[in-house]
C-alpha cells in the first residue's frame, strides 16, 4: 500500500483512509458490544473502547503497510 | 470544658467538613485533569513537530468539563465545526488573495452567520458553529500577510486543533472518569419520586396556585434537563444510546402526565371558587383511590416501583365504575356535566400516569418498551429574531474591527480579530452577556499578568519540558480551579485562556517583551470590543417577547398537522418557558407572570389537540365539525391577540360548539369555557389590560 496518496494533488497520509475505516468498523464493534451488554461487566469500558481501537488500527495499517 | 470535644465526637461526623472535602475533591480532579490534558496536547504537538504548540494548548483549555459525556459531545461537534471552517477559511484564502477589503469582509460575514447559527442550537452543537468561525479566522488570519503559504498554514492549525480535541477527549475519559450516566439515572429516579409524591400529596384536595407554578417550574427544568442530559450521555455510553428513544418516550409520557395534571387542578380550583362544593367533593372522592395506588407495597426492593404499575392499571379500571356511582349522588343536571368533565380528564391522567410508571418500570430493567412510539422529537423553541440579532452584532464587531486594522495598518489587527470571533460567538446565548464579558476580560487580564510573570521571569532559566512544567504550573492551576467556583462564572476561564494564549508556547521558545506586550493590548482592545457590541446591541428585551411566543403556541396547537403535535407541543412550551425563565429573577413578576402564562397554555393547548384528535377520529355530522373547527380557531385567536371582543367571539364559539358536539367532545368544549372563564387567570388579565386601548382605537 502507498505511504501517501494523491487527492487532487493533494499529498495524505496513507492510512488516513485506514483510520477512517477503523472509525466506522468501530462505530459498529460499539453498537454490537452495547446491545450484547458487554460494557456492564467490564471495569473501564472507556478503556476498553480505546484498547479496542488500538488494536484494529493496528491489525489493519500493520499488515496493510508491509 | 470536656464535654463540648465529646459532644463532637459523638457527632456521627461533621457534615460540613465532608462536604467541603467531597467538593473540593471534585474541583482538584479536575484541576488535574485539565492540567494533565494541556501539558499533553502541549507536548505531542511539540513531539509531531506542529508549528504553534499554543493553539492545541488553547483549544484543550476550551474544551475541558468536568464531565466526561460533556467533553466527548463537545469534541465530536467541534470536529466537525473545525473541518467545516478550516475549509471556508481556505476557500476564502483562494478567492481573495489580493483584495483584503473583500476578504476582511467576507470573513466577517461567516463569523457572523456562525454567530446567528450558535444562538439557534442548544448546548454542543452551538459549539460547533462557534467553532466553524474561529477555525476560520484561526486558519485565514495568519496567512493573510503571505497567501501561498495559507495550505500549509491551513494543515497545520486544523491538526492543532484535532489534537487538542482528541487529548481532552481522551484525558477525560480515561483519567477517572466522572460520568454523566449515574448522574442523569439520579436525576431520572429524583424527578420520578418527587413528581409520584406531588401527585400523592394533592389526592387531598386542592392544591394552591403558587404551589402550582412552582411545581410546575420543577416539571419543565426536569424534563428539558432530562433531555439535554440524554442528548450528552449517548456519546458516553452506548447502551445508553441503545436505550435513547426509549427515554425520549420516557419523557415524552412525563410531560403528558404532568399537563394532564396540572389541567385537573386547575379545573378543580376554577369549580371551587365557583362554589359547585358538592361536584368538588365528588371528584376529590374520585380522586382519592389514587393516592393509595400511587403508595408502593412496603418492604419490595426498588422503591416497590413493581407494584405501582398494576396498582395503577387497578385503580384506572376500577374508575367508571365509582364515577357513575358519584354522578349518581350529584343533585342536577349542570353538575353532572361539570363532574363528567374533571372525570374525563382524571381519565386521561390516571392513563397517562400509567403509562408514565409503566415505561419507567421497563426502563430501569432494560426491558422493551410496549405501546405505540410516535415519531419522538423534542422540539426546541428557536428564536430568529434574537439569532439575527446575534449576527448583526456579531458582523458590526468584525467589520468595525477589520476596518480599524485596514486603516491604520496595526500590526497585530489579526489578534484582536481572533478574540473577539471566540467571544462574540460563545457569549451570545449566555443570559447576561456584558457580565460574562467583563469578567471574563478580569480573567483573561489577570491570566496575561500571571503569563507575563512565567515568561520573563521563570522561563528563561528552564530547561527541558519538565522545567517547562515546573515554570509554568503554579500560575496554570488557578485557571481551571477558579472555573470550578460557581460564584465566579467566565473568570477562571477567561484566565486559562489568557494565560496559554500569551503564552504562545513555540518550540524553540521565542522572547519578545515588545511582541508580547502588543499582542496583549490587542487581545483585550477585541476582547473588549466584543462586549462593546453587547452593550450598543442588547439582547432583545426578552419577556414580554417570549411570552407572545410562548402564547402562539395554542394557534400551533389548532392550525398545525396532527401527527405528533401534542408531542411537540409539550416540548416546545417546556422550551420556550425555561428560556425565558433562565432570563428573569427567579421570583421576579415576570417570571411569575410566566410561569402562570404557561400553564394557561398548556390546558388550553394540549385541550385543542385533544378536541381536534375526538374530531379527527369520530363520525361527526359536517355541520358539527365545522362548529367545533370554529371554536378551536376562535380560542387560538384570544390567545394569539387577547381582547375583550375576541373573548367574547370565543366564549360564543365554544357555547355553540357545546350545544351541537357529541359527549366525548364535550368534554373538551367544558374545559376549553371553563379556563376561558377563569377570573385569575393571566388570559383575564390580559384581556382586561387589552380593553381601554381597544375602546381608545374605536371608531
Amino acid at each position: 500500500m502507498p505511504r501517501e496518496i494523491a487527492f487532487y494533488g493533494m499529498l495524505m497520509p496513507g492510512l488516513l483512509p485506514v483510520f477512517v475505516g477503523c472509525l466506522l468498523l468501530m462505530v459498529l464493534l460499539d453498537l454490537l458490544l452495547g446491545h450484547l451488554g458487554a460494557y456492564r461487566r467490564v471495569w473501564h469500558p472507556a478503556l476498553l473502547r480505546l484498547a479496542l481501537f488500538v488494536c484494529l488500527f493496528g491489525i489493519a495499517g500493520l499488515s496493510l503497510i508491509r | 470544658m470536656s464535654a463540648v470535644p465529646a459532644l463532637d465526637a459523638a457527632a456521627p461526623r461533621k457534615p460540613w467538613l465532608a462536604d467541603f472535602l467531597a467538593g473540593e475533591r471534585r474541583a482538584w480532579l479536575f484541576v488535574l485533569k485539565s492540567v494533565l490534558a494541556i501539558y499533553l496536547g502541549g507536548w505531542l504537538a511539540m513531539w509531531l513537530q506542529l508549528e504553534q504548540p499554543a493553539t492545541t494548548m488553547i483549544t484543550v483549555s476550551i474544551v475541558m468539563h468536568p464531565h466526561s459525556g460533556m467533553v466527548l459531545a463537545k469534541s465530536f461537534y467541534r470536529a466537525l465545526g473545525t473541518l467545516a471552517g478550516s475549509l471556508v477559511g481556505l476557500g476564502m484564502m483562494a478567492l481573495f488573495p489580493q483584495q483584503r477589503e473583500l476578504f476582511l469582509l467576507s470573513l466577517s460575514l461567516w463569523v457572523a452567520l456562525c454567530a446567528g447559527g450558535a444562538m439557534l442550537y442548544r448546548n454542543f452543537m452551538a459549539y460547533g458553529f462557534v467553532l466553524a468561525g474561529y477555525t476560520a479566522a484561526i486558519v485565514a488570519l495568519p496567512a493573510v500577510s503571505n497567501p501561498l503559504n495559507v495550505f500549509d498554514s491551513a494543515v497545520m492549525r486544523v491538526s492543532e486543533v484535532l489534537l487538542g480535541i482528541a487529548v481532552s477527549a481522551l484525558v477525560s475519559e480515561l483519567v477517572l472518569p466522572e460520568r454523566l450516566r449515574p448522574m442523569l439515572r439520579r436525576n431520572a429516579r429524583a424527578h420520578f419520586g418527587e413528581f409520584v409524591a406531588f401527585v400523592r400529596g394533592s389526592t387531598a384536595g386542592s392544591i394552591p396556585r403558587e404551589a402550582m407554578e412552582d411545581a410546575q417550574l420543577a416539571s419543565v427544568r426536569a424534563a428539558v434537563q432530562l433531555e439535554d442530559l440524554r442528548a450528552s450521555v449517548i456519546f458516553e455510553d452506548p447502551e445508553i444510546r441503545l436505550r435513547s428513544r426509549r427515554m425520549r418516550l420516557l419523557n415524552q409520557r412525563y410531560m403528558a402526565a404532568a399537563t394532564s395534571f396540572h389541567s385537573l387542578h386547575h379545573l378543580i380550583n376554577r369549580m371551587q371558587r365557583g362554589g359547585s362544593d358538592a361536584v368538588v367533593q365528588a371528584l376529590i372522592a374520585l380522586y382519592r383511590p389514587l393516592g393509595v395506588a400511587l403508595t408502593p407495597a412496603p418492604g419490595q426492593p426498588d422503591d416497590g416501583l413493581d407494584s405501582l404499575a398494576p396498582q395503577l392499571l387497578a385503580c384506572a379500571q376500577a374508575l367508571p365504575a365509582r364515577a357513575a356511582a358519584l354522578r349518581a349522588g350529584l343533585a342536577d343536571a349542570a353538575a353532572a356535566t361539570e363532574f363528567d368533565t374533571g372525570a374525563a380528564l382524571l381519565a386521561r391522567f390516571v392513563d397517562e400516569l400509567h403509562a408514565f410508571v409503566a415505561t419507567e418500570v421497563a426502563l430501569r430493567a432494560g426491558a422493551a418498551v410496549h405501546g405505540s412510539v410516535e415519531r419522538v422529537h423534542f422540539s426546541r423553541g428557536n428564536d430568529l429574531a434574537g439569532a439575527g440579532l446575534a449576527v448583526l452584532r456579531t458582523f458590526l464587531t468584525m467589520a468595525a474591527l477589520s476596518a480599524f486594522w485596514l486603516a491604520s495598518g496595526w500590526a497585530f489587527g489579526s489578534s484582536a480579530m481572533l478574540l473577539a470571533t471566540i467571544f462574540s460567538g460563545l457569549m451570545g446565548a449566555s443570559p447576561n452577556p456584558i457580565g460574562a464579558v467583563t469578567r471574563t476580560l478580569y480573567g483573561y487580564a489577570a491570566g496575561m499578568i500571571g503569563a507575563a510573570v512565567v515568561v520573563f521571569g521563570l522561563l528563561p532559566g528552564s530547561d527541558g519540558f519538565v522545567m517547562l512544567v515546573a515554570a509554568t504550573l503554579p500560575l496554570l492551576l488557578i485557571g481551571p480551579y477558579l472555573s470550578t467556583r460557581d460564584t465566579l462564572p467566565g473568570v477562571g476561564a477567561g484566565y486559562t485562556l489568557g494565560f496559554v494564549y500569551i503564552l504562545a508556547l513555540k518550540n524553540p521558545m521565542v522572547y519578545d517583551p515588545e511582541h508580547f506586550f502588543n499582542d496583549a493590548i490587542a487581545q483585550l482592545a477585541g476582547l473588549a470590543l466584543s462586549g462593546a457590541a453587547f452593550m450598543l446591541l442588547p439582547g432583545l428585551a426578552g419577556w414580554q417577547r417570549r411570552l407572545r411566543q410562548l402564547r402562539r403556541l395554542v394557534w400551533l396547537a389548532a392550525t398545525a398537522p396532527l401527527e405528533g403535535l401534542s408531542w411537540r407541543f409539550e416540548s416546545l412550551g417546556r422550551d420556550l418557558l425555561l428560556q425565558a425563565v433562565t432570563h428573569t429573577r427567579p421570583g421576579s413578576a415576570e417570571s411569575r407572570t410566566l410561569l402562570a402564562w404557561s400553564l394557561a397554555v398548556q390546558e388550553s393547548g394540549r385541550a385543542v389537540i385533544e378536541l381536534r384528535q375526538d374530531l379527527a377520529a369520530g363520525e361527526l355530522p359536517p355541520a358539527a365539525r365545522a362548529t367545533c373547527g370554529a371554536a378551536v380557531q376562535a380560542v387560538a385567536q384570544l390567545y394569539r391577540w387577547p381582547g375583550t371582543a375576541r373573548r367574547e367571539a370565543a366564549d360564543r364559539a365554544v357555547d355553540a360548539a357545546i350545544a351541537v358536539a357529541p359527549p366525548a367532545v364535550r368534554n373538551h368544549l367544558y374545559q376549553l369555557r371553563s379556563a376561558l372563564r377563569d377570573d385569575e387567570s393571566p388570559l383575564a388579565a390580559a384581556v382586561r389590560a387589552a380593553a381601554p386601548r381597544e375602546n381608545a382605537h374605536a371608531p
